[in-house]
């Protein structure tokens, strides 16, 4: 077997061990979620805040963005105040709607954590964990935004902040507010 | 006495878990929850399934699959449904389509690569050792004949 062969076996053989490696020990928030282009799964929950009943259905027809946190996580206090100021932008235009879903937390915790950093929008309690489920969340945070006819158009793990906040803004809430297609998948 | 005491131990510690399993009295639907259980990844952990797991968003799921089946969806219709949230990444056994079909063949290849590898190495190692210079054999003289005689007389 000459050189050629055995460095071409050996390049196939460390790919291989690479994709294996990857499977088995690989970041599950790098894989691509299955749910972009899917209808958004319909819920309800308790407010964190007030207690009221909030339910997807009655924002029917308008851009809404979820964002998945926990008082524990720490990726979440990093972004809230990027996440505080995503609201301030869009909350006078009557077609956006955010929400935040509390995500296996304890409430009172929850209570606490929105009184310390401040909260300018509502917030939903995932009580059983199932709109999680129904969401494919591997962790906190993470954000979806659904579009008018309630279509998942995005979803982001990990906190907004950067770049990630211009692109979510700039090429994919404004677009979806004026009915305008996504320039690409912008996950 | 020592041996008794060690042989009864041995047969308690042997029998008695599977008579507590059986007072435990799993029932057809827990049954079936650990079945499917076993076959769903935990998307928070590292290769362990979501039976075997004791993160909270793996006791969610259990219950969620328990759920499911007292709503009398089958278990096909309960994997299609975490599938479609999570994708191919949420099974224990990757399907048999696409790229995926490298995991089920790669481990032939690579024995058999191993192997092929080692034949030709072996069929080296063999080829180049140097064989002893062989000595023509010096017929026996009286002396060690006579000699020999006696030794296997005795």
């Amino acid at each position: 077997m000459n050189k050629g062969w055995q460095i071409t076996l050996i390049l196939v053989l460390f790919g291989l061990f690479a994709l294996f490696y990857q499977g088995l020990w690989g970041d599950p928030r790098h894989i691509p979620t299955v749910l972009i282009g899917t209808p958004a799964a319909t819920f309800e929950g308790p407010d964190v805040e007030t207690g009221q009943t909030i339910s997807l259905d009655q924002f029917k027809g308008k851009v809404v963005l979820l964002n998945f946190w926990a008082s524990w996580c720490y990726e979440c206090k990093v972004e809230h105040e990027d996440i505080l100021r995503l609201h301030q932008a869009f909350k006078d235009n009557p077609d956006f709607v955010m929400l935040g879903v509390n995500y296996q937390d304890k409430l009172p915790d929850a209570q606490k954590y929105l009184k310390d950093f401040g909260t300018t929008f509502s917030h939903v309690r995932d009580v059983k964990g199932q709109l999680a489920i129904d969401y494919g969340v591997y962790g906190v945070p993470e954000t979806f935004v659904i579009d008018k006819e309630g279509i998942i158009r995005f979803k982001y793990v990990g906190p907004v902040m950067g770049p990630v906040y211009t692109n979510l803004t700039e090429h994919v809430i404004r677009p979806l507010l004026n009915s305008q297609p996504l320039a690409s998948t912008p996950s | 006495m020592m041996i008794r005491a060690a042989l009864l131990l041995l047969i308690l510690f042997t029998f008695l878990p599977s008579v507590f399993a059986d007072e435990v009295g799993e029932t057809a639907l827990d049954v079936q929850v650990r079945e499917i259980a076993k076959t769903l990844r935990c998307t928070v952990c590292q290769t362990e399934n979501i039976w075997e797991s004791g993160a909270p968003l793996a006791k969610q799921m259990r219950d969620a699959i328990r759920e499911r089946l007292e709503l009398g969806q089958t278990e096909p219709e309960i994997r299609a449904y975490f599938l479609s949230r999570y994708g191919d990444y949420i099974l224990m056994e990757p399907p048999k389509h696409g790229v995926n079909w490298l995991i089920w063949v790669a481990p032939f290849i690579l024995l058999l690569v191993g192997g092929f590898f080692l034949y030709k190495e072996v069929v080296h190692w063999v080829k180049d050792t140097p064989t002893p210079p062989t000595q023509p054999l010096q017929p026996l003289d009286d002396q060690a004949r006579k000699r020999l005689e006696r030794e296997l007389e005795s």
